[in-house]
């Protein structure tokens, strides 16, 4: 059992219902230490999603335990939890991340808006909120030309890019990417994991990669199958 | 940055990507507020215009006809007079003890389309109007002799006329008149100053030059082989022998009941006296329905709007439920939600309401002079008064109730949603 200060993620018993329902979500014990790059697998309907939205903190557990960065979920206020999402969670998703109306790097700086602690982190990297998104930018390969453009005018594997810097921008202690890769030819996949993988090293953020292509788990440090956690599927079965 | 002005910078940002919307959405509330302000507006100030038009006259006095239609063309220059007064009946009444002083009318005819009022000297010393403001000169003086005239700052101000400048008066009150007393021109020796009243749209002669002009007259036309030269005219006797009504100022409020009934039942012929305040009360009730369907009409226009402004705001909920997600995915708390959609009702409102009140503003000072010519109405051109502000405010109130709507519902939806929607 990895101990608490060090996790990142730490789930015990954790078991999950839509009101009135069966029980979608049911975990003995998942970890995810501080720093970890983790693959997540499994097929739709598996409980990817519930289970993000319990580490997300807009779903709330029916029993057990689950600690984020120390704090403990099933215990906290919805908008403590908004908080921590705020202070501690980068999301990127399989498409459309980004508000069509504001520009690149106001699209990245956004995440700083609503967290002081991730304002405070950007501001420790940089002399500005833009200047860290205009860094971070550089580092995912977007060039200068497209800072100010409407991100409509990017390709996918641009905006999945921008996506990322968003979810970095002020070091959170987690990054959340749901099938981010899934919209991106094959061979931009690889380049794309291996820039948020280093991004992520660098910025000391655990990963924890949502995919159903098997093959792109050799970047990450551990794997795990939903379906072999999730005791729900196995009873179902 | 805080969070508050985040939100206001989304809202805008996010109105400007839907800015033919936006501007539509804008303009029907701007042109529907700017409806309910300047009905609003011509209502309090043809009120309180007509109130200042007459003030310290305690009765007028006519031929009997109707009260308010006595009222209008005594005072405002609008409609006919039906009969008219003997100059005897007028000496008697205006020589009752209780009368402080009288100002005599004589109406009929015009200089280009200008009124001409006959009366005498005493009009400039008690006429009143603002509350207690006096008639002054911007230039000359009052009428002496016969053939003198002075006129009202529109008059000299539109016909261009300085003083010394020769005139010729039409006979009938219209703008194009054939007959013209053109044998016999008047004289301008006083230009008035401005009062804001139809006062500025009279030309004043004194009882005497009407009299003048017609004194080679006969049932209403030029009596034939009878024409006078203006010096043979000045022979004759101009005392007149009949006026169209006169305004009376009593030495004491209390006696004007007394005297106005006196007059009513005044044996020798059928006149009426009325009291300016209680006819033009009786103006209101007879207007008041038109006023208020008006309003009503203005009141739906701006509902109208306001559904525009929701059905736009309600429309764009479907596919904005995605941005909803990213925002509630980088942090945003769901009263940001709430706040988002309410702050673009709100600034579609601010800025819809404040264009409205431009618009009437500015349609107020276009219009003005063509409100003037046309109706005798005198619109100031003005900043909104209390009742338009709050008729505004309302507006703006009445947009962010509705807007609560579309808000909700998006909050709700964030709240459902959480991080990913499925479309």
């Amino acid at each position: 059992m990895v101990s608490a200060e060090r996790a990142t993620v730490e789930a015990s018993n954790l078991v999950f219902a839509w009101p009135g329902q069966e029980t979608v979500l049911n975990i003995d014990e998942l970890a995810v230490a501080a720093g970890e790059r983790v693959f997540l697998s499994g097929p739709s309907g598996s409980g990817k999603s519930t289970l993000l939205g319990l580490i997300g903190g807009v779903l709330t557990p029916r029993s057990g335990t689950l600690e984020v960065l120390g704090q403990p979920l099933h215990e906290l206020r919805a908008s403590d939890r908004d908080r921590l999402r705020a202070d501690e969670i980068g999301f990127i998703f399989q498409q459309f991340n980004l508000l069509p109306f504001l520009d690149v790097v106001t699209n990245v700086s956004l995440a700083c808006r609503f967290s002081d602690r991730r304002r405070d982190r950007a501001l420790a990297q940089s002399s500005s909120e833009e200047a860290e998104a205009t860094r971070l930018l550089h580092h995912l390969g977007i060039d200068s030309e497209l800072l100010m453009r409407p991100v409509t005018q990017l390709s996918i594997g641009q905006q999945q890019r921008v996506a990322a810097a968003r979810a970095l921008i002020g070091s959170p202690g987690l990054l959340i990417a749901d099938e981010p890769t899934s919209a991106l030819d094959s061979g931009l996949r690889a380049q794309f994991i291996e820039l948020l993988v280093a991004e992520c090293e660098s910025a000391g953020t655990a990963l924890l990669f949502v995919s159903h292509d098997l093959s792109l788990r050799t970047q990450f440090d551990r794997s795990i199958r939903l379906t072999d956690i999730n005791r729900t599927k196995g009873t179902d079965g | 940055m805080g969070s508050a002005a985040t939100v206001l910078m989304l809202a805008r940002e996010s109105l400007a990507n839907r800015r033919a919307t936006a501007i539509l959405t804008i303009l029907s509330i701007a042109i529907s507020s700017a409806l309910l302000l300047g009905v609003e507006r011509i209502r309090t100030e043809t009120r309180s215009g007509f109130m200042s038009t007459v003030s310290g006259t305690d009765l007028i006095v006519g031929a009997r006809s109707g009260d308010i239609n006595l009222l209008l063309y005594s005072v405002f220059r609008i409609g006919s007079p039906t009969n008219n007064i003997t100059w005897q009946s007028y000496q008697e009444i205006a020589g009752q003890p209780v009368v402080d002083w009288s100002i005599p009318i004589s109406l009929g005819d015009s200089h280009r389309g200008f009124r001409v009022m006959g009366t005498n000297t005493d009009y400039f010393r008690y006429y009143r109007y603002k509350r207690s403001r006096m008639l002054t000169f911007a230039e000359g003086q009052a009428f002496e002799a016969v053939f003198d005239t002075v006129l009202g700052a529109d008059v000299a101000e539109e016909l261009g006329y300085r003083l010394g400048e020769q005139i010729v008066i039409a006979h009938g009150a219209g703008a194009t008149s054939f007959i013209q007393h053109d044998d016999k021109p008047f004289t301008v020796v006083g230009i008035l100053d401005r009062t804001g009243t139809p006062i500025d749209r009279t030309v004043h002669v004194g009882l005497e030059g009407i009299e003048a002009i017609h004194a080679d007259w006969n049932e209403g036309g030029r009596a034939p082989g009878q024409s006078l030269s203006a010096e043979e005219v000045l022979e004759l006797d101009l005392q007149p022998e009949a006026i169209t009504a006169f305004l009376l100022g009593l030495k004491s409020r209390v006696a004007t009941f007394g005297l106005q009934r006196k007059i009513n039942e005044y044996p020798q012929e059928p006149l009426m006296a009325i009291i300016p305040g209680v006819t033009l009360q009786q103006l209101w009730q007879l207007i008041r329905g038109v006023e208020v369907a008006l309003l009503a009409i203005s009141l739906c226009v701006v509902i109208a709007g306001l559904i525009g402004m929701l059905s736009a705001i309600l429309t764009s909920l479907g596919e904005r439920r995605r941005e909803m997600a990213i925002l509630r995915a980088i942090g945003a708390r769901p009263w940001h939600i709430l706040a988002l959609m309410t702050s673009e009702g709100a600034l579609l409102a601010v800025i819809g309401v404040s264009l409205g009140i431009a618009l009437v503003t500015g349609l107020s000072f276009l219009t003005a002079g063509w409100l003037k010519q046309r109706f005798g109405i005198f619109l100031p051109v003005q900043w909104p008064g209390p009742i338009e502000w709050l008729f505004a405010g309302l507006v703006l109130a009445a947009a962010l109730l509705v807007s609560l709507w579309p808000a909700w519902r998006a909050y709700r939806n964030a709240l459902a949603d959480g991080l990913s929607v499925r479309i």
